[in-house]
């Protein structure tokens, strides 16, 4: 019997809403793919027809929430706002999207979004990772005119800036204070010293 | 180099590879008196944005660690007219101090310490101290969004009608913008910067370690007391809930007939880091000065000044631990407004008690006089200090007095007068008679505070009747 679509695409949703309570009460690690599969009531083979693996199985789960996120900044963008505070916004809100994913957002991000692995072990993270840069340059270049007019945010400006997200996320993830709010503190500051650290990208014009 | 501070080996090294300074001239200050004076009159925080506000408690580490060696260098030169001051090193302390700049109230305190010292304070260090405020990193709107919905539980456009997106003042620790509730009503709502208070007492505790060498010396004791102070006031400050529970607690003293107001707090919209209170429109004093008021009008509130500070203190059991011209707005309508309750200090029994002693030496004099010297000096006794000693403390509480003794109003103009308070108080702190109680630290900088006020407004004012009225009174049991 040949599957329809849209029951692949149930399939997939029941794969990925299974998945994320089990990583909520087990714990990234400790969950199985036969435990997934086992949950979402299909065969253990199948899985892998959805998902490469568990990592990416993960990895879909906050990218999804990630995108969402990321359209809820886009509708509510702050009118002229400096740099600083346009980058808050936007990370402040995918912090906000991911927070049903909290508890094991560390564990998924170690392999997922690791800076240290050679090859992309994600594919999801990765296309994460380039499309979040490529709204980011947009933004470092909108807020600096100097630096459209050159060859735009230097290399070491977008690791800097992204070495930067992934400190927040890991920080974020293990803060226990009260709603998280020092890895508000953490971001707000870090993003200041980012924001500072660009006036030698040529910015002449004095923007903040 | 002592073996306490190897405990803190990180602040050692750095106190070790300090480099040692030059000798030169004291820079003396004989103004005391003025600092005094500044002091209560200290600029309202206007929230001045900087931009690049950077946290660092290693900053402060450092800077702990020049203050330490440079109040070292003051205790063992003592003996010399001169104590050893390094200007460039000093001037690097100020500059790391001003990194701490959310320590206002702390290093003030530390300032007012350090004034105790005589020929120690240098210039600079006391200019320096003065615009040290409570600033807390400014925050813009999205983060202030996230803070909303961290400690209310709701988007900002859903719990309010209207938001200025731009600060119209500073708080400690925070700031404060105007907005408009659905029903209309015009509110201030002061956000606190996130993560402040664990900062704050982590470098305050870097301070402590650092200051340990102190122990040492004489002085240490009522330091330590004093340090004890600057962190319960700054737990208080922290947390807005308790500032909430106190401005409730203020707003039940005062009906309409008082024409003094306390703004009422919408415990909906509180938390401990977020405190929603009614919008006073008036003006603090410089402003309401600017405007040329007449005679009467600045007798009128200094009146109010007078009757609300009585009001509080006997039937409230609290005062302003920290007043300053912030904390009253004088309002078009002719009603005295009070603000900013997060620095107020409760009287225990003790305390309370301390107040009714006062006013009881204060009308008969004699042995209860005696009494009054020796609690607030700290002493079993009143024989326990010299001659000398006792009769300063005596004439500068005559000189408290004198308004409260004096029928009807009394003009509070009086330069003469003023300026024998600033005598006595330098006087005393001179002598380094400093050491004394947190509660009586309250009420010098209480009176003092409030007399300077009602000297700048020029007002003339009944103390004795709005005193003896109110003591006369009682405390007021809270339901």
């Amino acid at each position: 019997m040949r599957i329809t679509a849209k029951a692949k695409q149930e399939t997939r949703l029941k794969l990925l809403s299974c998945a994320h309570k089990l990583f909520l009460k087990k714990g990234f690690e400790a969950t199985t793919t036969r435990d997934v599969v086992a949950a979402a009531g299909i065969a253990t083979g199948t899985l892998f027809n959805y998902f490469a693996s568990k990592e990416a199985l993960a990895m879909t789960l906050l990218a999804d929430a990630l995108e969402q996120g990321r359209e809820a900044w886009d509708e509510r963008r702050p009118q002229a706002s400096t740099l600083d505070e346009t980058l808050f916004a936007l990370i402040a809100a995918l912090l906000r999207s991911l927070a049903p994913h909290r508890s094991y957002v560390g564990d998924v991000m170690a392999t997922a979004m690791s800076p240290f692995t050679r090859d992309a072990v994600s594919h999801e993270g990765d296309a994460f990772r380039v499309d979040h840069l490529a709204i980011v340059r947009e933004l470092l270049l909108e807020s600096r005119p100097a630096l459209a007019a050159g060859p735009g945010p230097s290399f070491v400006s977008m690791h800097l800036y992204w070495t930067l997200f992934l400190g927040v996320l890991a920080f974020w993830s293990s803060d226990d204070s009260p709603q998280q709010q020092d890895s508000l503190a953490v971001l707000d500051q870090s993003l200041k010293l980012f924001a500072t650290s660009l006036q030698g990208d040529g910015a002449t014009d004095g923007q903040p | 180099m002592t073996t306490d501070l190897a405990r803190t080996p990180d602040v050692a090294d750095l106190i070790a590879a300090l480099p040692e300074g030059v000798d030169q001239p004291p820079m003396q200050t004989d103004e005391l008196a003025s600092y005094l004076a500044r002091l209560a009159l200290r600029p309202i925080p206007t929230g001045r944005l900087s931009r690049f506000w950077i946290l660092s408690s290693l900053q402060a580490k450092v800077a702990a660690a020049y203050l330490a060696w440079w109040l070292r260098k003051g205790f063992v030169s003592k003996e010399k007219a001169a104590a050893a001051l390094n200007e460039t090193h000093l001037k690097a302390a100020l500059e790391l101090l001003g990194s701490m700049s959310y320590l206002r109230g702390a290093v003030m305190k530390m300032g007012q310490t350090l004034a105790n010292l005589p020929n120690v304070v240098p210039q600079e260090f006391v200019e320096a101290l003065k615009v040290l405020h409570f600033e807390a990193p400014p925050m813009h709107f999205s983060l202030l969004r996230e803070l909303v919905h961290a400690e209310l539980g709701g988007e900002v456009e859903e719990l309010f009608a209207e938001f200025d997106t731009e600060a119209f003042a500073a708080a400690s620790l925070g700031q404060v913008h105007r907005a408009r509730l659905h029903d209309g009503r015009e509110v201030a709502v002061k956000i606190q910067y996130p993560n402040i208070a664990r900062s704050i007492h982590a470098d305050l505790a870097n301070m402590a370690a650092v200051l340990t060498p102190m122990r040492l010396t004489g002085g240490w004791a009522n330091l330590r007391e004093q340090f004890d102070d600057i962190r319960t006031m700054l737990d208080q400050e922290m947390d807005y809930v308790q500032e909430a529970a106190m401005q409730e607690r203020a707003r039940a003293l005062f009906d309409d007939n008082d024409r003094i107001v306390v703004p009422a707090v919408h415990q909906e919209l509180s938390s401990e880091r977020v405190l929603t209170t009614d919008l006073l429109v008036g003006q603090h004093l410089p402003a309401f000065l600017a405007d040329s008021p007449s005679q009467a009008d600045r007798d009128h509130f200094g009146q109010l000044l007078v009757n609300s500070t009585f009001r509080l203190m006997y039937r409230g059991e609290m005062c302003y631990a920290d007043p300053h011209p912030g904390n009253y707005l004088f309002l078009g309508d002719g009603r005295l407004g009070l603000l900013d309750f997060g620095c107020i200090a409760k009287l225990d029994g003790d305390q309370a008690e301390y107040t009714r002693l006062a006013g009881r030496a204060m009308r008969e004099g004699g042995a209860t006089m005696d009494e009054l010297v020796a609690q607030s000096t700290n002493s079993k006794d009143v024989s326990e200090l010299t001659p000398e000693h006792r009769q300063l403390i005596i004439d500068l509480c005559d000189w408290l007095w004198i308004p409260m003794r004096h029928s009807g109003p009394f003009d509070f103009a009086d330069p003469d007068y003023f300026q024998r308070g600033v005598d006595l108080t330098t006087e005393v702190m001179r002598k380094r008679y400093t050491q004394s109680r947190p509660v009586n630290t309250w009420f010098n900088r209480l009176f003092y505070g409030v007399r300077a006020m009602l000297h700048h407004l020029g007002a003339r004012a009944d103390m004795r009747a709005a005193e003896e009225r109110e003591c006369s009174l009682g405390p007021v049991i809270p339901e």
